[in-house]
């Protein structure tokens, strides 16, 4: 089949790869140019595992083409996906002005029947807008169908190739059956494609999210309740994540969850309810403990340096808002260096692929408050204390010698729980973790 | 080994009739000399599938017997089960006097080493009370080991769940308890069951978490139905569509009227308490209570609007147990609509396969029928409040004509919507609106 995917985002880029490399036709548009030249050159402009083999692969194949040319994309394509970004409005509200944008530039370059995919993700009824956008400037027929994307950045080619299902929202049966004949070679192995209404398929997407934030400010509460009650959280997750109800995934405590996708959408899932004046009163729940969480790591050192860090320096290892990916949109990490810098205190930070996305969101302050070091040993020297904010594998089995050895302070906040800290006592390390009694005697969050 | 259970309740009795069956010698012990009276002739004081069978076997080969001579059969057990009521106090905290006077009791009474192990769920902080009782009360100083053991059976499948557990949870403060533990349970090693060990204060915690999470799922998706009847989704595809996610998982995303039962409601109110206490503000449980009232109001406004002025008007109740397969009513739903219904002026006539009796105690100025036609014959409109299997495939076309308008508000989404329209029902469910059609 022939298709275009515009945006070529994450999300653009890894769907439209990854239809190339089951066969078909793929044009990935974006209005970035120097995007489109870098991946025309083979530049993969972000760090997925696998992705820059597959492109290159498709590319040479000639089933895969980088493109600015949006009229002629959709001129030659039966398909047509919508990837592009949907970021928050200052209310919180999933902002679709690229969205209709693009329904607009479809409508106007329509040259016969085409489907039209909403793979952004997007507040229930954007399809009926798409849909109204299009048929502005068109006589042509056309469907829109809602296909909300579920993949993890990391692992986003596993993800789309391995879908644990596909979720498809139509209202025509013509372009029911080209979905699923597009994603008959991802469910192979018997995984099931959920052909539904457009309104459930939108809403399926945000409401997945925000149930997976729920389990994130969920167990958040339940260990700052643990460091209350003197119980170990990490002893409490096993014996609820054993229960088959709930699983055992999701329910790692830490600072808070950031990245583009949950915080975004779990706003956005409360303003459309206000829309409709209804409120969803668990997730602003949810919402509110996430912003908490992210200040529990800093009131425990706080609490560690009575108050005042003015002057101290900070190692930080981990600056991604989860491992294996370079994201930093809405990670804790930035909102632990925004703390601690307000208060006086410099950070050495490093991140094993964060760091060029870390000089463009700091920018100017890198350098004077802020170093950003290539090497995570190279982070500790001179510094007071080690903060460990992302839990990528390089971190988990570090030279605790070394690390005392270099700390002014020896200790440790670990927002991510890696250490044991019965190890970590007998090395004599003070050790701050989230929700699970340590030899120092409890410090009490502050709420 | 000798153990025995203080509390012949639904986990008293279900726990001490299973351990006889791993081949312990088992005292089930109750202050409620009825019920041992009635447990002795051989009657099972609740409903729960398979139990009197288990019960009537571990009587026969002797391992089982009932008492209510609580010091005779400490000084005969090593192992001291406590499964007493821990009913909710006014403020929602969990009542621990049953608790604190076993552990009293027990003090009193022991011979020996005992291990007192706690499977009533009980706040954290509970162990070390008890401990404290039993240091003050014993004689002799006997040595002893308390116990966290916390039980997540469900009633219905009470006993399936204690053979065959997702996992067992034992907290503890010494090797030996942990041992003996250890061997109790040991005949689940053959099914691989994790056992999980920790701290006492980890291990209560635990339950009340377990059960908060699950009614937050309860609440998340009656919530997500809400808004699906605004905005014309279909919840049951969002559910889908959201459990097949392996790190969501399908269970506990039905919606309904919102969750009963002796556990959940008490447990989040327990949980959000013991953190407000402390001054701890556990705002997603809050919101889990929250939603679950506001379900049951959101549920009557449904009836109410689906049905019209209830003045005057008949209306069939099919199911009143807080969930199917159990008889038990605490903090059921069909409570509070019903009283909402008879409120509005409506006659309620209704059925339940076992749970009619306990609803007599607790309403006992409505009309209870025999079966579901009979509920139906008359009535103005029906209302499904718990999902029984015998409800599933009625007779549609005689309830139609037993009725005297065809009006059915089902809160557990039994029916399918178009299916309901073709018959010629006006239909209301939760969460799917007839427009969001089923593919
Ligand atoms: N990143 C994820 O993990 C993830 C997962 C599932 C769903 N999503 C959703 O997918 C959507 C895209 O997310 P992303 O992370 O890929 O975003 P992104 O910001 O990485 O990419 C968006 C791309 O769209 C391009 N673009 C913007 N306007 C355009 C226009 N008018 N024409 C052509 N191109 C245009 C941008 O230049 C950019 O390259 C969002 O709605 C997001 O919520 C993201
Ligand atoms: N019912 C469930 O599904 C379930 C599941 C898991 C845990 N639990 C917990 O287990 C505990 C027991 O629950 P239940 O449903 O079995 O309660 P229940 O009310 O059915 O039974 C409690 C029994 O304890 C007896 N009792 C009270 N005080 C006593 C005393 N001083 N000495 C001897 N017996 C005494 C009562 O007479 C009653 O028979 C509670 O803490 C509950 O939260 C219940």
């Amino acid at each position: 089949m022939k298709i275009s995917v515009v945006g070529t985002g994450y999300v653009g880029l890894v769907a439209g790869t990854c239809f190339a490399d089951t066969g078909n036709e793929v044009t990935c548009v974006d209005i970035d140019e120097k995007k489109v030249n870098s991946l025309k050159k083979g530049n993969i402009p972000i760090y997925e595992p696998g992705l820059s083999d597959m492109v290159r692969r498709n590319v040479k194949g000639e089933r895969l083409l980088f493109s600015t040319d949006i009229k002629s994309a959709v001129e030659e394509s039966q398909i047509i996906f919508i990837a592009v970004g949907t970021p928050p409005d200052e209310d919180g509200s999933a902002d679709l002005k690229h969205v209709l944008a693009v329904a607009r530039s479809i409508g106007t370059h329509m040259n016969g029947f085409k489907v039209v995919v909403n793979k952004s993700t997007v507040p229930v009824g954007t399809a009926e807008k798409v849909e109204a956008e299009i048929k502005k400037h068109t006589d042509h027929k056309f469907a829109v169908v809602s296909n909300p994307e579920f993949l993890k950045e990391g692992a986003a080619i596993d993800d789309f190739l391995r879908p644990d299902r596909v979720v498809i929202g139509v209202d025509n049966e013509e372009a029911a059956d080209i979905m699923r004949s597009l994603y008959r070679p991802f469910v192979l192995s018997g995984k099931p494609i959920l052909l539904m209404d457009r309104r459930s398929a939108e809403l399926t997407k945000y409401a997945a999210n925000s149930l997976l934030a729920t389990k994130i400010s969920f167990i958040n509460d339940i260990a700052n309740l643990c460091d209350i009650l003197g119980a170990d959280v990490e002893m409490v997750r096993k014996g609820i994540g054993t229960d088959s109800r709930i699983g055992s995934s999701f329910i790692y405590p830490g600072t808070g969850y950031g990245g583009s996708c949950f915080p975004k959408d779990v706003q956005a899932l409360i303003r459309t309810a206000n829309d409709h004046d209804y409120s969803l009163e668990i997730i602003r729940a949810v919402e509110e403990v996430n912003k908490r969480q992210k200040t529990v790591l800093v009131d425990k050192i706080l609490d560690y340096f009575d108050g005042n860090i003015e002057g101290k320096t900070f190692a930080m290892w981990g600056l991604a808002f989860k491992p294996k990916t370079d994201d930093m949109r809405e990670a804790p990490a930035i909102d632990m260096i925004n703390s601690l810098t307000a208060k006086g205190a410099k950070l050495r930070a490093h991140d094993p692929e964060a760091l060029s996305e870390a000089h463009r969101i700091f920018g100017d302050r890198v350098g004077s408050e802020l170093e950003l070091l290539d090497k995570r040993y190279d982070a500790l020297e001179g510094a007071d204390a080690l903060i460990v904010m992302t839990e990528w594998n390089a971190f988990r089995e570090p030279d605790f010698y070394l690390i005392k050895e270099s700390l002014k302070t020896k200790v440790i906040f670990d927002g991510r729980n890696l250490y044991d800290p019965g190890r970590l006592k007998k090395l004599d390390i003070d050790y701050f973790s989230i929700g699970r009694p340590n030899g120092n005697g409890h410090v009490k969050p502050r709420f | 080994m000798h153990i025995c259970v203080i509390g012949t309740g639904y986990v008293g009795l279900v726990t001490g009739t299973c351990f006889s069956e791993f081949g312990n010698d088992v005292i089930c012990v109750d202050i409620d000399e009825g019920k041992i009276a009635d447990l002795n002739k051989g009657k099972i004081p609740i409903f729960e599938p398979g139990l009197d069978l288990l019960v009537a076997k571990n009587v026969k080969e002797g391992r089982l017997t009932f008492s209510t001579d609580l010091k005779n059969a400490v000084e005969r057990s090593l192992v001291i089960f406590v499964a007493v009521g821990t009913p909710p106090n006014e403020d929602g905290s969990a009542d621990l006097q049953h608790v604190e006077a076993v552990a009293r009791q027990v003090a009193e009474s022991m011979n020996g080493y005992k291990v007192i192990v706690n499977k009533s769920t009980v706040p954290v902080g509970t162990g070390n009370r008890v401990r404290e009782i039993v240091e003050e009360s014993r004689k002799d100083n006997h040595s002893f080991a308390v116990v966290s053991n916390p039980e997540f059976l469900r009633e219905g499948s009470a006993v399936e769940d204690f053979m065959r557990p997702n996992r067992v949870v034992i907290g503890a403060e010494s090797s030996e308890s942990v041992a003996i533990m250890k061997e109790l349970y040991s005949p689940l090693y053959l099914i691989e069951t994790p056992i999980v060990i920790t701290n006492l204060e980890s291990a209560e915690l635990i339950k009340y978490a377990a059960n908060a999470f699950l009614a937050t799922k309860i609440s998340f998706i009656n919530e997500v139905a809400n808004f699906c009847d605004e905005i014309g989704a279909n919840v049951h595809h969002v559910a889908k569509g959201m459990g097949l996610d392996k790190r969501i998982g399908s269970k506990f995303l039905h919606p309904g009227p919102g969750f009963g039962g002796s556990c959940f409601p008490k447990d989040t109110r327990a949980l959000a308490g013991a953190g407000r206490e402390r001054g701890f503000e556990f705002s997603i449980i809050d919101a889990v209570v929250r939603v679950n009232d506001r379900q049951r109001q959101t549920m009557i406004a449904k009836i109410r609007t689906t049905i019209g002025s209830l003045r005057g008007k008949t209306i069939g109740v099919l199911g009143l147990s807080f969930k199917p397969n159990t008889d038990d009513m605490r903090e059921a739903p069909s409570v509070d609509i019903i009283k909402a219904l008879l409120q509005d002026g409506a006659t309620i006539n209704a059925f339940d396969p076992v749970a009619a009796e306990n609803a007599r105690q607790i309403m006992p100025d409505i009309n209870y029928c025999k079966d579901t036609y009979e509920t139906a014959d008359g009535a103005d409109a029906l209302v499904f409040i718990t999902e029984w299997n015998q409800f599933r495939s009625l007779d549609l076309e005689r309830i139609k004509s037993l009725m005297k308008q065809p009006v059915i508000v089902d809160l557990r989404n039994i029916y399918d919507p178009a299916k309901m329209a073709d018959c010629g029902f006006k239909y209301a469910s939760v969460g799917r609106p007839v427009s969001a059609t089923v593919r």
